[in-house]
């Protein structure tokens, strides 16, 4: 047993090598948990680079007395500090160093003197400390060292298993002090990556040297539902999300306190809760089914709920894309066709289904205003004979209400591609406006009975091409031949992009051949082909 | 002569950091663990081509507190008067790490630093201001009232092919709202409060350099202008064509957008930045 007081510098450097060499097994979870303050997912990445040169000067120093050690580590960590959190750790350890200096040997409680002094001057480097961050952390962990150190002032191990013990439930705590974390649903990357460091010194000073080899460090976990899940990093380190699951156990002299262990290491986000005879679990776990089938060894199963985490994934970049205009304003949209509406939705509109064959009752867009929580609406009706209906929508709400007469499905969508986020509505209205008329719409449809308009004889169940709602100017029982008429008639040479949704009506293939075809005869333009899924028109097209 | 210091954000043409003798400091650009300093390590031509083809996406850090306190020693020899501009402390760390450099030092000269809550030709066309009113002699004091005044004048607006880079490195700021679009858009995007911040959306970049065009006839009195690109000169040369009658071409400077950003903007951004008049 090493004396009390005979701990030195080369000790310091041997332990933070050990942490940085347990957390470097960590940098990617730690990167991927990293939301604050910018997600950029590089928080273990800066911390174990600025590790790197702490150990890199440690090496380098020739005196073992732990002032001057500490003070070359120092130096490191400022040359090496990356990042924000790489910023932090290098006033850490300028604190450290400032609590070593001129002693050449130490005992616990200088440790726990110095580590605190770390934790000041890492509040004292920034210019707004935020808590919830590795500070909170070390700070806590700080103060429950000195506790520690005041009744066992020699016990150096003591004191830091006490110190990495608050710290990891300091981490645990982050999220309820920080809202990005909790929104997120996850802790704070920094503090993780300082509790992963102290954690390896700690096991290294405690000789666990296979752990540290073998084993790869804990990460604590949020124990709180995401509101807002997030995504990031690079999308070829993502990995599956897993179930979330969730039951209730029922039975007698259950213990939670033992399930908890049981399952802890099983999964993440575990939570166990209740008292004898009831106990609910949550955990995101690969393996549900083994977890179910621990639980009913021990008691019956209820309210079992399983959900891929994956899909939930999905569903909220589906929820996200319908926050696109900022909230003072929303745009209502009268739309029809799946694929038509999820564009639509994508550029942050609300939709009340209908159309040309369908149109929607002034009931029904009221509701849909009324349903918004903005007070200004802009409503595009895109068809003719909704545009009275939209108008009249002004009377019957409070709210503020601005009609931009669109015609098309096409005019809609450039009226909605032309907000502008830092206009007024006013501005908005008008560029709206503006931007219709630049926008030609092409509708390919079939022929409800047979007639002759403007000298075009057409047959009923024939495909006809009609410009803006208005003008029938192709007839013809092929559609391809009927659109690439439409478009030559509606000027599609002198455009720059157009965009070619096909109908429910109109298989992929086809439309791929059309809009190569297209491609070919218009080799200088844009072309873009999307699904609208609208019934009755073989193809939409806007020409712009 | 007060010593002007900026980040290599800034993307300030060569020519006038040797004239003005500004102090550029790298930031750094990260493959791995593989580590460059922005510019002096890694050209903008060798970045954006590995950028395209590195299967590992690179991150980007600020420049260490202690890189700082090393220039701001060796330039204290020289002046005592040090001001830096910096990155928006929104989207880097590099102003608390000048910050704590700052605090470091002590008193060895008087050191101001200011959070531009901008970045490249934004706070480029600041970083010029400053150096050339220092050039003319004017104190510490004198160039950060000055500064002051212009900060809300200046402004950059970029054009992107995609959100993708801005995502992954989480710099999307109020962009996030253009997400998960399904037509193809380029959006026109600018810096508000120092967050990434969208304009408007179009349909094609020639719709977006109309749009950029636009908001360059919109402003008033226009002081300086640079206008910037990474790997597409020949836009560069149709937005110089378009913006010729609204500003002197040969007073607009032209620069190539710096590896760091072009970690998050990718390699088709394009950008015009000004400094609009009173």
């Amino acid at each position: 047993m090493k004396d009390a007081n005979s701990w030195n510098g080369k000790d310091i450097r041997d332990m933070f090598a050990a942490g940085s060499n347990w957390m470097e097994k960590s940098v990617a979870d730690i990167n991927a948990i990293n939301v604050f303050p910018v997600p950029d997912g590089d928080t273990g990445t800066n911390m174990l680079l600025t590790l790197r040169s702490v150990i890199e000067e440690a090496d380098r120093a020739s005196d073992t007395n732990a002032g001057a050690m500490t003070k070359a580590m120092s130096h490191g960590a400022l040359l090496g500090a990356r990042g924000n959190s790489g910023v932090i750790l290098s006033q850490i350890f300028r604190g450290l160093a400032r609590g070593f200096d001129g002693k050449s040997t130490f005992n616990g409680a200088d440790w726990a003197q110095a580590f605190t002094q770390a934790s000041k001057t890492a509040y004292e480097g920034l210019s707004n400390p935020v808590e919830g961050t590795i500070l909170t952390v070390i700070r806590e962990a700080a103060t429950k060292a000195q506790k520690v150190a005041e009744k066992n002032p020699d016990d150096l191990i003591g004191i830091i298993q006490a110190a990495v013990d608050e710290a990891r439930e300091s981490v645990g705590r982050t999220p309820t002090l920080l809202a990005a974390l909790m929104e997120a649903g996850v802790v704070d990357a920094g503090g993780q990556g300082l509790y992963i460091l102290l954690d390896g010194a700690l096991r290294f000073l405690k000789g666990e040297l296979d752990d540290l080899q073998y084993r790869k460090p804990q990460m604590v976990s949020a124990n709180i539902t995401a509101t807002k899940t997030f995504d990031m990093v690079s999308s070829e380190e993502e990995e599956a999300y897993g179930y979330c699951t969730n039951f209730l156990m029922e039975g007698q002299n259950l213990d939670p306190e033992k399930i908890r262990r049981k399952l802890d290491g099983k999964g993440q986000s575990l939570v166990v809760a209740g008292d004898e005879t009831a106990v609910r679990v949550h955990i995101h776990t690969y393996d549900p089914g083994g977890i179910l089938a621990y639980a009913t060894t021990l008691g019956t199963l209820h309210q079992i709920q399983i959900q891929n985490m994956d899909d939930q994934h999905v569903g909220f970049k589906e929820m996200q894309r319908q926050k696109v205009l900022p909230p003072e304003i929303a745009v209502v949209a009268v739309a029809f066709g799946d694929g038509m509406i999820k564009v639509y939705e994508s550029l942050g509109a609300v939709i009340v289904k209908g159309g040309q064959t369908m149109n929607p009752s002034v009931k029904e867009i009221l509701a849909a205003v009324e349903a918004v929580d903005s007070q200004k609406v802009i409503l595009l009706p895109n068809n003719k004979n909704i545009i009275l209906t939209a108008t009249q929508i002004k009377e019957l709400t409070s709210k503020e209400i601005d009609v931009v007469p669109t015609r098309t499905l096409p005019q809609g969508i450039t009226a909605l591609l032309t907000f502008n986020f830092e206009n007024s509505i006013q501005e908005n209205l008008q560029a709206m406006s503006e931007a219709i008329k630049s926008v030609k719409s092409v509708e390919i449809t079939t022929a409800a009975r047979s007639t002759q308009i403007s000298g075009i004889k057409i047959k009923q169940g024939q495909a006809i091409g009609i410009i803006d709602d208005s003008e029938l100017v192709a007839a013809g029982d092929d559609v391809n031949q009927v659109l690439m008429e439409s478009l030559a008639k509606a000027g599609a040479e002198s455009v720059e992009l157009i965009t070619l949704y096909y109908g429910n009506n109109t298989k992929q293939e086809q439309a791929d051949a059309v809009a190569a075809k297209i491609k070919k005869d218009f080799p200088d333009k844009q072309i873009e082909l999307v699904n609208g899924g609208q019934p009755h028109y073989f193809y939409i097209v806007s020409l712009e | 002569m007060v010593k002007v210091v900026c980040d290599s954000t800034a993307d300030v043409p060569e020519d006038l950091t040797k004239k003005y003798d500004i102090s550029v400091v790298p930031l750094n650009v990260i493959f791995g663990t593989e580590t460059y300093r922005d510019v002096t390590d890694i050209t903008p031509d060798q970045f954006y081509k590995r950028l395209v083809e590195s299967k590992v996406h690179p991150t980007t850090s600020a420049q260490s507190p202690g890189y700082f306190s090393e220039l701001f020693n060796k330039l204290a020899k020289e002046t005592d008067e040090i001001l830096v501009i910096t990155i928006s402390s929104k989207l880097s760390a590099t102003y608390e790490s000048a910050m704590q450099a700052k605090a470091l030092v002590g008193d060895i000269c008087k050191i101001e630093v200011l959070d531009s809550m901008q970045t490249i030709g934004g706070l480029g066309l600041l970083v010029i201001k400053a150096a050339e009113a220092a050039y003319g002699g004017a104190k510490l004091a004198q160039i950060m009232d000055m500064l002051n005044s212009l900060l809300p004048r200046s402004h950059a607006y970029m054009v992107f092919d995609t959100l993708e880079y801005l995502r992954k490195g989480g710099r999307i700021g109020r962009a996030q709202a253009l997400l998960g679009g399904l037509l193809k858009v380029t959006p026109v995007l600018t810096l508000r409060d120092g967050v990434v911040t969208p304009v408007q959306r179009t349909r094609s970049r020639v719709q977006a350099i109309d749009t950029l065009v636009n908001l360059v006839k919109s402003a008033r009195n226009i002081e300086s202008l640079i206008i910037q690109h990474a790997t597409t000169p020949d836009d560069l040369e149709i937005l110089a064509g378009r913006l010729a009658d609204i500003y002197p071409k040969e007073k607009t400077y032209r620069h190539t957008v710096s590896p760091v950003i072009g970690v998050h903007v990718g390699p088709h951004v394009l950008a015009v930045c000004f400094i609009e008049g009173e």
